[in-house]
């Protein structure tokens, strides 16, 4: 697949006039079931861009980028089932509510996605987190399972895949490999992200139609090192140590 | 009552542009301030104004009375006149000292109920001080001075008049008193300033208000009766205001039944994660800390909502750290400021702090009368120049009659803040309250999680408070 433009639209509630509703560019959209991408609001582009910007502090990085993982988490959770629930109002008032159905756990792809947690601890508060440490081999630049450790009951859970950035998907397919050695069924596996390049949703989408994507963006492409463009560059440099 | 077509009016139809939705003729909110009660106090300098003033106030003990004294809109002198104020040479005690225009000026603003700016005078600099004192919104203005039924635009804005008499000597003495334990004068001065100027004053413009007064209240504070007597006057007059209130509220409800909830208000997309959130809320039996962290969790999308709503966005390209990058993408444009009605709000707020952390934050206090149910403003602090900003967002997780709302909407509006600025964000609110609101300030935007029933009573903030 090879780098072309993502789209440029007007963003912004319809009911705002043009004028108000300024141009910026918006996530290409795929034509692939599992892949789900944001809503692209005028607030989801600001924090973007916010991120993307090399000459953003880390401090600011550090917070929009959870004010996107956190929208990012909350959209997950509504992939998870409910089950109708009716329970009657402080003030005597019926009301039809559900009840969330299943037990979650969260999996970081280390370093980077566990700039991740924080979000996910925010919605859920006592949510069990492993992790999956995959380093890619200097000769063959093979991705390479370093370690993992993940609950032992993994495989009755609905897992949250946490790496901000889907490039070439190499690292996040290999710890997919994990998951389902585990046991965890293809369908109970949430994968989120913050950028995502077309062709490492689409090789995702191939091998395992089954896996939920939900990304905030899915950019232009990859460039000749592999690197997402425009992107944001090394999220776990900027994150933990620039 | 039929639909919401009949509030149109033709020459509002015939002004609709091509593809927009017709313009509701807008219904109107008289808040219980607007039509301020004046009562104006004079009388001999030294014959007891202030403390009758103060006793009257004190006997009512209720907010929204303030005391206007008439020093504060002394003209500045200027030049030779300024060297004879410091020899105590200059009258202060004729109408000439006095700027009526706008004394007169800031009466009218007061009585439309809007924020007021009044002016300090200083005694020891002969001078405006550069800082101004705010009035808002009281419902009895008491006007102290020696010329307060002097000036006949001022007797006109004024629904009760008092003359406060006293004898000279006992003025003199108190003006003795004042003049050099507060003023920081001579005695010779302050004789000198009696027998030259207040004196001959008093006969020519003091004692002919007389003439003009409701009520001559010799004694002053000594005066029990007198005090009772204009107390539960002003007691009445206040019940009057606030029936009027809650029947402009009442027949607000009733002209907006029937009105089909208008586009500007946005209601939270009910996803499996909000509902699930909402039953969690509502369980009676969820523990407390349950509650504040799924109620934070359901702030933090309303916020990003009202943020999405109200802000304004420019375009904005960026380098990324990958060389030769471009990334063109948005930046907000203009501050977002929010107003919290307490004391409600202030369960929206670590929601608010997740999104925006260094919003600047005003606060008023509105509370609902339990004995009438009318809502009453005790309280505001608001941000400095709040009209500047892009966006203001006003939060209260339940609206309940809307009448709090109004209230709100209408402080932000006298502080100057466009209308189509005002974001009013809330977790619950009744159709009737949504539509109360909208009929009058139908250009203010609402984020809202639930439309609930009409009147449902306000519990959100004793779940996340705890009491």
């Amino acid at each position: 697949m090879s780098t072309q433009e993502a789209p440029n639209q007007h963003v912004g509630p319809d009911y705002k006039p043009t004028s108000e509703r300024p141009e910026a560019t918006v996530s290409k959209s795929l034509s692939l079931d599992n892949v789900h991408i944001l809503p692209q609001t005028s607030q989801l582009i600001a924090c973007l861009t916010m991120i993307r910007d090399k000459s953003t502090n880390r401090a600011d990085f550090i917070f929009y980028s959870n004010r996107i993982n956190r929208l990012l988490v909350e959209e997950a959770l509504n992939h998870l089932p409910v089950l109708p629930h009716n329970i009657t109002t402080a003030v005597g008032r019926p009301y039809a509510g559900v009840k969330f159905e299943g037990r979650i756990c969260g999996v970081s792809i280390m370093r980077a996605g566990e700039a991740m947690e924080q979000a996910l601890r925010e919605c859920c508060r006592s949510v069990r987190i492993g992790k999956i440490l995959i380093q890619r081999d200097e000769e063959t630049s093979n991705p390479t399972l370093f370690y993992d450790k993940l609950p032992a009951d993994i495989k009755d859970r609905w897992v949250i895949l946490l790496d901000p950035m889907l490039a070439t998907g190499g690292s996040a397919l290999m710890a997919i490999d994990v998951l389902l050695s585990k046991g965890v069924p293809e369908e109970h596996i949430l994968f989120i992200n913050l950028i995502a390049s077309p062709e490492g949703a689409a090789k995702f989408a191939k091998k395992f139609p089954k896996i939920r994507i939900v990304t905030a963006f899915v950019d232009e492409g990859l460039n000749e090192k592999n690197y997402i463009v425009p992107g944001l560059g090394d999220f776990g440099d900027r994150f933990y140590t620039l | 009552m039929s639909t919401g077509q009949r509030q149109l009016s033709p020459s509002s139809r015939a002004h609709l542009p091509n593809g927009h939705f017709p313009v509701l003729q807008r219904a109107h909110y008289e808040p219980p301030w607007s039509n301020t009660s004046i009562i104006g106090v004079a009388g001999s300098s030294g014959s007891g104004k202030t403390s009758l003033s103060l006793a009257i106030i004190n006997q009512l003990s209720l907010p929204w009375v303030v005391l206007m004294s008439m020093d504060s809109f002394y003209i500045p002198p200027q030049g030779e006149q300024l060297q004879a104020a410091f020899r105590n040479e200059y009258d202060f005690d004729s109408p000439k000292a006095i700027d009526f225009d706008l004394l007169v000026e800031k009466l009218a603003e007061i009585k439309a109920g809007k924020k007021t700016d009044i002016p300090v005078y200083s005694f020891e600099k002969h001078a405006r001080l550069a800082h101004t004192t705010s009035i808002y919104s009281p419902h009895v203005l008491i006007l102290e001075g020696i010329f307060a039924l002097h000036d006949p635009r001022v007797r006109d804005m004024l629904d009760l008049k008092i003359f406060c008499e006293a004898e000279s000597d006992l003025c003199l003495s108190r003006r003795l008193i004042r003049d050099i334990r507060e003023r920081g004068r001579d005695i010779e001065g302050v004789i000198k300033q009696w027998f030259a100027f207040v004196k001959p004053n008093f006969t020519k413009y003091v004692e002919p208000q007389r003439n003009v007064a409701d009520l001559i209240v010799p004694r002053g504070i000594e005066n029990k009766v007198a005090i009772s007597m204009v107390s539960d006057r002003i007691h009445k007059t206040l019940k009057e205001k606030s029936k009027e209130h809650q029947q402009k509220l009442r027949h607000l409800g009733q002209v907006s039944e029937d009105m089909a909830l208008s586009d500007h208000i946005n209601i939270l997309e009910h996803t499996n994660q909000v509902r699930g959130i909402n039953t969690i809320l509502m369980d009676p039996d969820l523990d407390r800390e349950e509650f504040i962290f799924y109620f934070d969790r359901l702030a933090v999308m309303l916020i990003d909502k009202a943020t999405e709503v109200g802000t304004r966005f420019k375009p904005c390209a960026v380098h990324t750290p990958v060389p030769d990058e471009i990334y063109q993408g948005l930046q907000v444009d203009g501050e977002v400021s929010a107003v919290v009605i307490l004391r409600g709000g202030s369960c929206l707020e670590t929601g608010l702090k997740r999104v925006i952390p260094d919003c600047r934050t005003g606060r008023i206090l509105i509370q609902t009368n339990v004995r009438i149910g009318e809502p009453e403003l005790h309280f505001h602090s608001l941000v400095e120049d709040l009209a500047e900003y892009r966006c203001v967002m006003l939060l209260d997780p339940q609206m309940s009659s809307g009448g709090a709302a109004l209230m709100a909407v209408r402080v932000l509006l006298d502080h100057g803040v466009k209308e189509d600025r005002i974001v009013f964000v809330t977790y619950m609110a009744g159709k009737m309250a949504l539509n109360r609101l909208m009929s009058v300030y139908p250009e203010i935007k609402v984020v809202v999680c639930r439309i609930v029933e009409d009147l449902e009573p306000r519990w959100v903030e004793e779940r996340y408070l705890g009491c």
